[in-house]
Protein backbone atom coordinates (compact mmCIF):
# COMPACT_ATOMS: atom_id res chain seq x y z
CA UNK A 1 0.00 0.00 0.00
CA UNK A 2 1.36 3.44 -0.80
CA UNK A 3 1.79 5.72 2.21
CA UNK A 4 -1.23 7.83 3.19
CA UNK A 5 -0.39 11.52 3.16
CA UNK A 6 -2.41 14.08 5.10
CA UNK A 7 -1.67 17.72 4.53
CA UNK A 8 -2.44 19.02 8.02
CA UNK A 9 -0.96 22.48 7.83
CA UNK A 10 1.25 24.91 6.00
CA UNK A 11 3.47 25.37 9.04
CA UNK A 12 5.84 22.88 10.67
CA UNK A 13 4.44 20.18 12.95
CA UNK A 14 6.66 20.03 16.04
CA UNK A 15 5.12 16.95 17.60
CA UNK A 16 2.30 14.50 17.07
CA UNK A 17 0.60 11.81 19.10
CA UNK A 18 -2.42 9.60 18.37
CA UNK A 19 -5.02 8.36 20.83
CA UNK A 20 -5.45 4.62 21.41
CA UNK A 21 -8.01 4.08 18.64
CA UNK A 22 -6.09 6.24 16.15
CA UNK A 23 -9.18 8.33 15.31
CA UNK A 24 -7.90 11.37 17.14
CA UNK A 25 -4.59 13.13 16.92
CA UNK A 26 -2.91 15.83 18.99
CA UNK A 27 -0.36 18.00 17.20
CA UNK A 28 1.49 21.19 17.84
CA UNK A 29 1.78 23.44 14.79
CA UNK A 30 4.94 25.23 15.91
CA UNK A 31 2.89 27.41 18.25
CA UNK A 32 1.86 27.79 21.89
CA UNK A 33 -1.24 25.67 21.35
CA UNK A 34 -1.83 21.99 20.86
CA UNK A 35 -4.62 21.09 18.45
CA UNK A 36 -6.73 17.94 18.68
CA UNK A 37 -7.87 16.59 15.30
CA UNK A 38 -10.58 13.99 14.73
CA UNK A 39 -10.65 11.71 11.73
CA UNK A 40 -13.75 11.34 9.58
CA UNK A 41 -13.08 9.14 6.58
CA UNK A 42 -9.92 10.46 5.03
CA UNK A 43 -10.16 13.93 6.52
CA UNK A 44 -8.68 15.28 9.71
CA UNK A 45 -10.62 18.17 11.23
CA UNK A 46 -9.53 20.29 14.16
CA UNK A 47 -11.94 19.81 17.03
CA UNK A 48 -10.32 21.47 20.01
CA UNK A 49 -7.41 23.74 20.85
CA UNK A 50 -5.45 23.15 24.03
CA UNK A 51 -4.30 26.66 24.96
CA UNK A 52 -2.43 27.16 28.20
CA UNK A 53 1.28 27.33 27.40
CA UNK A 54 2.76 30.74 26.70
CA UNK A 55 5.70 29.57 24.62
CA UNK A 56 6.09 27.06 21.81
CA UNK A 57 5.10 23.47 22.60
CA UNK A 58 8.03 21.12 22.03
CA UNK A 59 6.51 17.70 22.62
CA UNK A 60 3.18 15.92 23.07
CA UNK A 61 2.34 12.45 24.30
CA UNK A 62 -1.11 10.88 24.47
CA UNK A 63 -1.45 8.05 27.02
CA UNK A 64 -3.47 5.35 25.24
CA UNK A 65 -5.09 3.67 28.26
CA UNK A 66 -5.75 6.52 30.66
CA UNK A 67 -6.61 8.88 27.76
CA UNK A 68 -4.56 11.78 29.09
CA UNK A 69 -2.42 14.15 27.04
CA UNK A 70 0.79 15.64 28.36
CA UNK A 71 2.36 18.67 26.68
CA UNK A 72 5.82 20.16 27.28
CA UNK A 73 6.86 23.61 26.22
CA UNK A 74 9.63 26.14 26.03
CA UNK A 75 7.83 28.04 28.81
CA UNK A 76 9.42 25.46 31.23
CA UNK A 77 6.05 23.95 32.06
CA UNK A 78 4.20 20.77 31.35
CA UNK A 79 0.43 20.28 31.51
CA UNK A 80 -1.52 17.08 31.86
CA UNK A 81 -4.83 17.35 29.99
CA UNK A 82 -7.85 15.29 30.95
CA UNK A 83 -11.34 15.21 29.52
CA UNK A 84 -13.99 16.50 31.89
CA UNK A 85 -17.57 17.75 31.41
CA UNK A 86 -17.81 21.48 30.92
CA UNK A 87 -19.69 23.23 33.73
CA UNK A 88 -22.06 25.05 31.38
CA UNK A 89 -22.68 22.76 28.42
CA UNK A 90 -21.88 19.37 29.90
CA UNK A 91 -19.83 18.51 26.82
CA UNK A 92 -16.46 16.81 27.35
CA UNK A 93 -13.58 19.26 27.10
CA UNK A 94 -9.87 18.95 27.80
CA UNK A 95 -8.86 20.49 31.14
CA UNK A 96 -5.22 21.22 32.01
CA UNK A 97 -3.38 20.48 35.25
CA UNK A 98 -0.08 22.23 35.79
CA UNK A 99 2.92 20.05 36.60
CA UNK A 100 5.52 21.51 38.92
CA UNK A 101 8.66 20.77 36.93
CA UNK A 102 11.12 23.07 38.79
CA UNK A 103 13.34 23.53 35.73
CA UNK A 104 14.84 26.85 34.60
CA UNK A 105 15.19 26.07 30.89
CA UNK A 106 12.85 24.88 28.16
CA UNK A 107 11.24 21.46 28.36
CA UNK A 108 12.25 19.60 25.21
CA UNK A 109 10.61 16.20 25.18
CA UNK A 110 7.97 14.31 27.13
CA UNK A 111 6.89 10.65 27.27
CA UNK A 112 4.42 8.70 29.43
CA UNK A 113 5.80 5.59 31.09
CA UNK A 114 4.31 2.28 29.86
CA UNK A 115 2.02 2.02 32.90
CA UNK A 116 1.06 5.70 32.49
CA UNK A 117 1.58 6.43 36.19
CA UNK A 118 4.71 8.54 35.51
CA UNK A 119 6.09 10.64 32.73
CA UNK A 120 9.56 11.97 31.96
CA UNK A 121 10.24 15.54 30.81
CA UNK A 122 13.61 16.24 29.20
CA UNK A 123 14.88 19.79 29.46
CA UNK A 124 17.58 22.29 28.66
CA UNK A 125 18.35 22.56 32.38
CA UNK A 126 20.65 19.49 32.14
CA UNK A 127 17.98 17.53 33.92
CA UNK A 128 15.12 15.14 33.35
CA UNK A 129 12.06 15.63 35.51
CA UNK A 130 10.36 12.36 36.44
CA UNK A 131 6.79 13.26 37.29
CA UNK A 132 4.37 11.21 39.31
CA UNK A 133 0.97 11.93 40.81
CA UNK A 134 0.83 12.80 44.49
CA UNK A 135 -2.66 11.67 45.52
CA UNK A 136 -2.49 13.33 48.93
CA UNK A 137 -1.96 16.79 47.51
CA UNK A 138 -3.75 16.06 44.25
CA UNK A 139 -1.00 17.33 41.96
CA UNK A 140 1.89 16.14 39.80
CA UNK A 141 5.27 16.30 41.51
CA UNK A 142 8.68 15.84 39.92
CA UNK A 143 12.01 14.41 40.88
CA UNK A 144 15.14 15.29 38.90
CA UNK A 145 17.62 13.03 37.18
CA UNK A 146 20.67 15.28 37.04
CA UNK A 147 23.96 13.46 37.23
CA UNK A 148 25.98 13.13 35.08
CA UNK A 149 24.11 15.10 32.39
CA UNK A 150 26.25 17.93 31.03
CA UNK A 151 23.98 19.53 28.47
CA UNK A 152 20.43 19.79 27.12
CA UNK A 153 18.53 16.52 27.08
CA UNK A 154 16.90 16.14 23.67
CA UNK A 155 14.88 12.96 23.99
CA UNK A 156 13.74 10.26 26.40
CA UNK A 157 12.31 6.77 26.03
CA UNK A 158 10.92 4.36 28.65
CA UNK A 159 11.93 0.76 29.14
CA UNK A 160 8.91 -1.61 29.15
CA UNK A 161 9.55 -2.30 32.87
CA UNK A 162 8.34 1.23 33.72
CA UNK A 163 11.54 1.99 35.69
CA UNK A 164 14.46 2.41 33.30
CA UNK A 165 14.67 5.50 31.14
CA UNK A 166 16.95 6.21 28.16
CA UNK A 167 17.97 9.78 27.46
CA UNK A 168 19.82 11.37 24.54
CA UNK A 169 21.64 14.59 25.15
CA UNK A 170 23.57 17.40 23.46
CA UNK A 171 26.70 16.40 25.38
CA UNK A 172 26.99 13.64 22.74
CA UNK A 173 25.93 10.87 25.06
CA UNK A 174 23.03 8.47 25.35
CA UNK A 175 22.41 7.24 28.89
CA UNK A 176 20.22 4.72 30.63
CA UNK A 177 18.95 5.84 34.03
CA UNK A 178 16.86 4.31 36.73
CA UNK A 179 13.75 6.43 37.27
CA UNK A 180 12.51 4.31 40.16
CA UNK A 181 10.00 6.15 42.33
CA UNK A 182 9.40 4.42 45.64
CA UNK A 183 5.80 5.59 46.00
CA UNK A 184 4.78 4.44 42.53
CA UNK A 185 6.89 1.51 41.41
CA UNK A 186 7.20 -2.02 42.61
CA UNK A 187 10.72 -3.35 42.84
CA UNK A 188 11.68 -4.15 39.25
CA UNK A 189 12.97 -7.58 38.25
CA UNK A 190 16.65 -7.58 37.25
CA UNK A 191 17.27 -6.77 33.59
CA UNK A 192 20.31 -6.77 31.33
CA UNK A 193 20.80 -3.16 32.42
CA UNK A 194 21.27 -4.00 36.11
CA UNK A 195 19.56 -5.44 39.15
CA UNK A 196 19.84 -2.85 41.95
CA UNK A 197 18.16 0.27 40.68
CA UNK A 198 17.73 3.16 43.15
CA UNK A 199 16.71 6.49 41.59
CA UNK A 200 19.34 8.10 39.33
CA UNK A 201 21.45 4.95 38.94
CA UNK A 202 23.34 5.32 35.66
CA UNK A 203 23.05 1.90 34.02
CA UNK A 204 24.90 2.82 30.87
CA UNK A 205 26.57 5.72 29.12
CA UNK A 206 27.38 5.59 25.39
CA UNK A 207 29.00 8.19 23.15
CA UNK A 208 28.15 9.02 19.56
CA UNK A 209 31.00 7.97 17.23
CA UNK A 210 31.89 11.35 15.74
CA UNK A 211 30.76 13.84 18.32
CA UNK A 212 27.18 14.41 17.25
CA UNK A 213 24.35 15.38 19.56
CA UNK A 214 22.15 12.43 20.42
CA UNK A 215 18.81 13.42 18.89
CA UNK A 216 16.73 10.34 19.56
CA UNK A 217 16.81 7.27 21.77
CA UNK A 218 14.72 4.13 21.82
CA UNK A 219 14.55 0.82 23.65
CA UNK A 220 13.80 -2.27 21.59
CA UNK A 221 10.39 -3.89 22.27
CA UNK A 222 11.98 -6.27 24.81
CA UNK A 223 13.94 -3.42 26.38
CA UNK A 224 17.19 -5.35 26.09
CA UNK A 225 18.69 -3.26 23.29
CA UNK A 226 19.09 0.50 22.99
CA UNK A 227 19.31 2.51 19.76
CA UNK A 228 20.22 6.16 19.39
CA UNK A 229 20.48 8.51 16.41
CA UNK A 230 23.21 11.13 16.33
CA UNK A 231 23.82 14.39 14.54
CA UNK A 232 27.01 12.98 12.98
CA UNK A 233 24.83 11.07 10.48
CA UNK A 234 25.05 7.86 12.41
CA UNK A 235 22.80 5.53 14.34
CA UNK A 236 24.10 3.35 17.15
CA UNK A 237 22.73 0.12 18.58
CA UNK A 238 23.85 -1.03 22.03
CA UNK A 239 23.71 -4.54 23.49
CA UNK A 240 24.60 -3.88 27.15
CA UNK A 241 26.08 -7.27 27.96
CA UNK A 242 29.56 -6.73 26.46
CA UNK A 243 28.74 -3.99 25.82
CA UNK A 244 28.57 -4.52 22.06
CA UNK A 245 27.95 -1.26 20.22
CA UNK A 246 27.28 -1.08 16.50
CA UNK A 247 27.70 2.32 14.87
CA UNK A 248 26.17 2.62 11.41
CA UNK A 249 27.43 5.70 9.61
CA UNK A 250 25.17 6.73 6.77
CA UNK A 251 26.07 8.78 3.70
CA UNK A 252 23.15 11.18 4.01
CA UNK A 253 22.06 13.96 6.35
CA UNK A 254 21.53 13.21 10.07
CA UNK A 255 18.60 11.27 11.48
CA UNK A 256 16.67 12.97 14.28
CA UNK A 257 13.96 10.50 15.24
CA UNK A 258 13.62 6.73 15.43
CA UNK A 259 11.27 3.97 16.47
CA UNK A 260 11.72 0.21 16.78
CA UNK A 261 9.28 -1.85 14.74
CA UNK A 262 10.49 -5.24 15.95
CA UNK A 263 13.40 -6.67 17.91
CA UNK A 264 15.48 -6.64 14.72
CA UNK A 265 14.30 -3.53 12.84
CA UNK A 266 14.38 0.21 13.37
CA UNK A 267 12.76 2.97 11.32
CA UNK A 268 14.60 6.28 11.56
CA UNK A 269 14.12 9.60 9.77
CA UNK A 270 15.45 13.11 9.77
CA UNK A 271 16.94 15.80 7.58
CA UNK A 272 16.96 13.58 4.51
CA UNK A 273 13.12 13.71 4.45
CA UNK A 274 12.59 9.96 4.11
CA UNK A 275 12.19 7.17 6.68
CA UNK A 276 15.06 4.68 6.50
CA UNK A 277 14.88 1.08 7.68
CA UNK A 278 17.73 -0.56 9.60
CA UNK A 279 17.94 -4.23 10.38
CA UNK A 280 20.28 -6.45 12.34
CA UNK A 281 21.05 -8.43 15.46
CA UNK A 282 23.82 -8.71 18.01
CA UNK A 283 26.24 -9.68 15.23
CA UNK A 284 25.77 -6.51 13.21
CA UNK A 285 23.37 -3.92 11.86
CA UNK A 286 22.92 -2.31 8.48
CA UNK A 287 20.80 0.11 6.51
CA UNK A 288 18.43 -1.99 4.41
CA UNK A 289 16.39 0.61 2.56
CA UNK A 290 13.82 3.35 2.57
CA UNK A 291 10.06 3.37 3.08
CA UNK A 292 9.89 6.20 0.56
CA UNK A 293 9.72 4.44 -2.78
CA UNK A 294 9.92 7.70 -4.66
CA UNK A 295 8.64 6.13 -7.87
CA UNK A 296 5.20 5.87 -6.34
CA UNK A 297 5.02 9.45 -5.18
CA UNK A 298 3.62 12.03 -7.50
CA UNK A 299 6.67 14.18 -7.06
CA UNK A 300 8.75 11.54 -8.72
CA UNK A 301 7.40 12.31 -12.14
CA UNK A 302 8.90 15.74 -12.25
CA UNK A 303 12.59 15.81 -12.82
CA UNK A 304 13.25 12.49 -11.17
CA UNK A 305 15.87 11.68 -13.74
CA UNK A 306 17.47 15.07 -13.71
CA UNK A 307 21.17 14.81 -12.97
CA UNK A 308 20.88 16.89 -9.84
CA UNK A 309 18.01 14.85 -8.45
CA UNK A 310 16.52 16.39 -5.38
CA UNK A 311 18.81 19.36 -5.69
CA UNK A 312 16.74 20.43 -8.67
CA UNK A 313 15.19 23.22 -6.68
CA UNK A 314 14.82 26.82 -7.61
CA UNK A 315 17.45 27.85 -5.08
CA UNK A 316 19.90 25.40 -6.57
CA UNK A 317 19.10 26.52 -10.11
CA UNK A 318 19.53 30.16 -9.21
CA UNK A 319 23.03 29.45 -7.98
CA UNK A 320 23.82 27.21 -10.92
CA UNK A 321 22.66 29.80 -13.45
CA UNK A 322 24.61 32.49 -11.71
CA UNK A 323 27.66 30.27 -11.66
CA UNK A 324 27.70 28.71 -15.11
CA UNK A 325 25.83 31.26 -17.23
CA UNK A 326 26.29 34.45 -15.30
CA UNK A 327 22.51 34.87 -15.11
CA UNK A 328 21.03 36.58 -12.12
CA UNK A 329 17.29 36.38 -11.74
CA UNK A 330 15.32 36.09 -8.55
CA UNK A 331 13.70 32.74 -7.94
CA UNK A 332 15.33 30.64 -10.62
CA UNK A 333 14.89 30.72 -14.36
CA UNK A 334 12.82 29.23 -17.15
CA UNK A 335 10.81 26.13 -16.45
CA UNK A 336 12.68 25.31 -13.26
CA UNK A 337 10.10 26.76 -10.89
CA UNK A 338 9.39 23.32 -9.48
CA UNK A 339 10.30 23.44 -5.82
CA UNK A 340 9.10 19.94 -4.97
CA UNK A 341 11.63 17.58 -3.50
CA UNK A 342 11.49 13.98 -4.64
CA UNK A 343 10.35 12.48 -1.38
CA UNK A 344 6.87 12.21 0.11
CA UNK A 345 7.80 14.54 2.95
CA UNK A 346 8.83 17.88 1.56
CA UNK A 347 11.08 18.80 4.48
CA UNK A 348 12.80 17.38 7.55
CA UNK A 349 10.91 14.64 9.38
CA UNK A 350 10.92 15.51 13.08
CA UNK A 351 8.93 12.66 14.56
CA UNK A 352 8.35 9.01 13.72
CA UNK A 353 6.07 6.91 15.94
CA UNK A 354 4.52 3.45 15.96
CA UNK A 355 0.99 3.59 14.50
CA UNK A 356 -0.36 0.06 14.15
CA UNK A 357 0.70 -3.33 15.50
CA UNK A 358 0.33 -6.78 14.00
CA UNK A 359 1.13 -9.25 16.74
CA UNK A 360 4.28 -7.89 18.32
CA UNK A 361 5.52 -6.18 15.15
CA UNK A 362 4.78 -2.59 14.30
CA UNK A 363 3.05 -2.81 10.92
CA UNK A 364 2.63 0.91 10.35
CA UNK A 365 4.47 4.02 11.49
CA UNK A 366 3.41 7.66 11.36
CA UNK A 367 5.69 10.60 10.62
CA UNK A 368 5.31 14.36 10.81
CA UNK A 369 7.72 17.03 9.81
CA UNK A 370 8.59 20.59 9.00
CA UNK A 371 6.47 20.43 5.83
CA UNK A 372 3.25 20.20 7.87
CA UNK A 373 2.37 16.74 6.54
CA UNK A 374 1.33 13.64 8.44
CA UNK A 375 2.23 10.41 6.63
CA UNK A 376 1.34 6.85 7.60
CA UNK A 377 3.72 4.25 6.18
CA UNK A 378 3.65 0.50 5.88
CA UNK A 379 6.77 -0.41 7.82
CA UNK A 380 7.41 -3.62 5.89
CA UNK A 381 7.43 -1.98 2.47
CA UNK A 382 11.13 -1.32 2.36
CA UNK A 383 12.57 -0.60 -1.04
CA UNK A 384 16.27 -0.78 -1.68
CA UNK A 385 18.14 2.45 -1.97
CA UNK A 386 18.95 3.23 -5.58
CA UNK A 387 21.68 5.58 -6.57
CA UNK A 388 19.43 8.34 -7.79
CA UNK A 389 16.61 8.08 -5.29
CA UNK A 390 18.13 6.65 -2.18
CA UNK A 391 21.79 6.74 -1.32
CA UNK A 392 20.82 10.19 -0.28
CA UNK A 393 22.49 13.26 -1.51
CA UNK A 394 25.63 11.34 -2.29
CA UNK A 395 23.98 9.86 -5.33
CA UNK A 396 22.31 13.09 -6.18
CA UNK A 397 25.48 15.05 -5.91
CA UNK A 398 26.99 12.53 -8.28
CA UNK A 399 25.73 14.39 -11.29
CA UNK A 400 26.64 17.79 -9.98
CA UNK A 401 29.99 18.75 -11.35
CA UNK A 402 31.77 21.80 -10.18
CA UNK A 403 33.18 23.33 -13.32
CA UNK B 1 19.30 48.96 19.69
CA UNK B 2 22.21 48.32 21.97
CA UNK B 3 23.55 44.87 21.25
CA UNK B 4 26.72 45.01 23.34
CA UNK B 5 25.11 42.71 25.89
CA UNK B 6 25.28 39.90 23.36
CA UNK B 7 29.06 39.91 23.63
CA UNK B 8 29.13 39.36 27.38
CA UNK B 9 30.69 36.00 28.18
CA UNK B 10 27.99 34.68 30.48
CA UNK B 11 29.81 31.38 30.90
CA UNK B 12 32.36 32.92 33.28
CA UNK B 13 29.53 33.52 35.77
CA UNK B 14 28.49 29.87 35.61
CA UNK B 15 30.54 27.68 37.91
CA UNK B 16 29.18 24.50 36.35
CA UNK B 17 29.95 25.46 32.76
CA UNK B 18 30.55 22.73 30.18
CA UNK B 19 34.24 22.65 29.32
CA UNK B 20 35.62 21.89 25.86
CA UNK B 21 37.67 19.07 27.38
CA UNK B 22 34.51 17.28 28.52
CA UNK B 23 33.24 16.96 24.98
CA UNK B 24 35.72 14.38 23.70
CA UNK B 25 38.35 11.94 24.89
CA UNK B 26 41.78 13.62 24.99
CA UNK B 27 44.34 12.43 22.44
CA UNK B 28 46.13 9.51 24.15
CA UNK B 29 49.71 10.60 23.32
CA UNK B 30 51.73 13.60 24.45
CA UNK B 31 53.24 16.04 21.97
CA UNK B 32 56.64 14.32 21.62
CA UNK B 33 55.18 10.84 21.18
CA UNK B 34 52.68 12.09 18.63
CA UNK B 35 55.40 13.89 16.66
CA UNK B 36 57.57 10.77 16.69
CA UNK B 37 54.72 8.70 15.35
CA UNK B 38 53.90 11.30 12.70
CA UNK B 39 57.54 11.17 11.53
CA UNK B 40 57.45 7.39 11.39
CA UNK B 41 54.26 7.54 9.39
CA UNK B 42 55.83 10.07 7.05
CA UNK B 43 58.69 7.73 6.19
CA UNK B 44 56.30 4.78 5.85
CA UNK B 45 54.23 6.89 3.47
CA UNK B 46 57.34 7.76 1.43
CA UNK B 47 58.28 4.11 0.97
CA UNK B 48 54.68 3.21 0.05
CA UNK B 49 54.60 6.04 -2.48
CA UNK B 50 57.92 4.88 -3.92
CA UNK B 51 56.25 1.55 -4.62
CA UNK B 52 53.33 3.40 -6.22
CA UNK B 53 50.88 2.23 -3.54
CA UNK B 54 48.80 5.39 -3.15
CA UNK B 55 45.83 3.86 -1.25
CA UNK B 56 48.28 2.19 1.13
CA UNK B 57 50.16 5.43 1.69
CA UNK B 58 46.97 7.34 2.33
CA UNK B 59 45.67 4.72 4.78
CA UNK B 60 48.92 4.90 6.74
CA UNK B 61 48.82 8.69 6.85
CA UNK B 62 45.18 8.81 7.97
CA UNK B 63 45.56 6.18 10.67
CA UNK B 64 45.43 7.36 14.29
CA UNK B 65 45.21 11.00 13.20
CA UNK B 66 46.46 13.33 15.96
CA UNK B 67 43.82 15.73 17.29
CA UNK B 68 43.29 18.16 20.13
CA UNK B 69 45.09 21.26 21.33
CA UNK B 70 48.40 19.79 22.53
CA UNK B 71 49.89 18.09 19.48
CA UNK B 72 50.20 21.00 17.02
CA UNK B 73 53.53 19.84 15.53
CA UNK B 74 52.27 16.34 14.80
CA UNK B 75 49.11 17.77 13.27
CA UNK B 76 51.05 20.04 10.91
CA UNK B 77 53.40 17.24 9.86
CA UNK B 78 50.50 14.84 9.21
CA UNK B 79 48.71 17.46 7.14
CA UNK B 80 51.88 18.02 5.07
CA UNK B 81 52.27 14.28 4.54
CA UNK B 82 48.68 13.97 3.36
CA UNK B 83 48.87 17.01 1.10
CA UNK B 84 51.97 15.51 -0.55
CA UNK B 85 50.01 12.36 -1.34
CA UNK B 86 47.01 14.31 -2.63
CA UNK B 87 49.23 16.47 -4.81
CA UNK B 88 51.10 13.58 -6.37
CA UNK B 89 48.01 11.48 -7.25
CA UNK B 90 46.76 11.62 -10.83
CA UNK B 91 43.23 13.02 -11.00
CA UNK B 92 42.06 9.94 -12.90
CA UNK B 93 43.09 7.70 -9.99
CA UNK B 94 41.41 9.70 -7.23
CA UNK B 95 38.13 7.75 -7.24
CA UNK B 96 39.75 4.33 -7.06
CA UNK B 97 42.08 5.48 -4.28
CA UNK B 98 39.15 6.78 -2.21
CA UNK B 99 37.14 3.61 -2.77
CA UNK B 100 40.03 1.56 -1.39
CA UNK B 101 39.93 3.45 1.94
CA UNK B 102 37.97 2.33 4.98
CA UNK B 103 35.01 4.45 6.12
CA UNK B 104 37.06 5.78 9.04
CA UNK B 105 39.85 6.83 6.71
CA UNK B 106 37.39 8.48 4.33
CA UNK B 107 35.98 10.54 7.21
CA UNK B 108 39.51 11.44 8.32
CA UNK B 109 40.44 12.45 4.77
CA UNK B 110 37.42 14.77 4.65
CA UNK B 111 38.71 16.48 7.82
CA UNK B 112 42.11 17.05 6.23
CA UNK B 113 40.56 18.40 3.02
CA UNK B 114 38.70 21.02 5.03
CA UNK B 115 41.78 21.76 7.11
CA UNK B 116 43.75 22.18 3.89
CA UNK B 117 41.18 24.58 2.53
CA UNK B 118 41.26 26.55 5.78
CA UNK B 119 45.03 27.12 5.57
CA UNK B 120 46.07 30.68 4.84
CA UNK B 121 46.89 30.76 1.13
CA UNK B 122 45.92 27.08 1.11
CA UNK B 123 49.41 26.07 2.15
CA UNK B 124 51.59 24.93 -0.71
CA UNK B 125 48.82 23.15 -2.57
CA UNK B 126 46.61 24.37 -5.36
CA UNK B 127 42.93 24.78 -4.61
CA UNK B 128 41.81 22.72 -7.58
CA UNK B 129 43.54 19.63 -6.18
CA UNK B 130 41.67 19.86 -2.87
CA UNK B 131 38.38 20.66 -4.59
CA UNK B 132 38.88 17.74 -6.98
CA UNK B 133 39.42 15.35 -4.07
CA UNK B 134 36.49 16.88 -2.20
CA UNK B 135 34.18 16.34 -5.16
CA UNK B 136 35.15 12.69 -5.57
CA UNK B 137 35.08 11.99 -1.85
CA UNK B 138 31.60 13.50 -1.50
CA UNK B 139 30.39 11.33 -4.39
CA UNK B 140 31.63 8.20 -2.64
CA UNK B 141 31.26 8.89 1.08
CA UNK B 142 28.21 11.17 0.81
CA UNK B 143 27.30 14.35 2.64
CA UNK B 144 27.22 12.25 5.81
CA UNK B 145 31.00 12.44 5.80
CA UNK B 146 30.87 16.25 5.61
CA UNK B 147 28.39 16.28 8.51
CA UNK B 148 30.78 14.13 10.57
CA UNK B 149 33.63 16.51 9.80
CA UNK B 150 31.55 19.39 11.08
CA UNK B 151 30.32 17.69 14.25
CA UNK B 152 33.55 16.00 15.30
CA UNK B 153 35.37 18.02 17.93
CA UNK B 154 38.48 15.91 17.60
CA UNK B 155 39.95 18.52 15.26
CA UNK B 156 42.91 17.32 13.23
Amino acid sequence: MPPSVFDLSQVPITAHSFNATRDQLAVSLNSNDAVVYARTGNEWTATETLAEHDKIITSIDWAPNSNRIVTASQDRNAYVWQQAPDALTGALVWKPTLVVLRINRAATHVRWSPKEDKFAVASGARAIAICSFDTENNWWVSKHLKKPIRSTVLSVDWHPNNVLLAAGSADMKARVFSAYIKEVDERPAPTVWGSKLPFNTVCGEYTSPNGGWVHAVGFSPSGDVLAFANHDSSISVVYPGGPIIHHIRISTLPLVTLTWTAEDTIIAAGHDCQPLAFSGNEGGWQLIGTLDDSKSSSAAKSGFNSPVGRLNSSAFNTFRDADTRGQMSPGGTGGSQDTKVLTVHQNTITSVRAYEWQGDRVAKVSTTGVDGNLVIWDSDEVSALTTSAGNGLAGRLGGMHIR
Amino acid sequence: MDTAFRKIDIDIYDEDVLQESELYEPFPQDAAQALDEAKQRQSAVRSALAKGDVPGALSIALENAPYGPNVEDAKVLTLQTILTILNSTKSTEVSSVIKALSQDSQDALMKYLYKGMAMPGWGDISGSVLLGWHEKLTEIAGVGSIVRTMTDRRRV
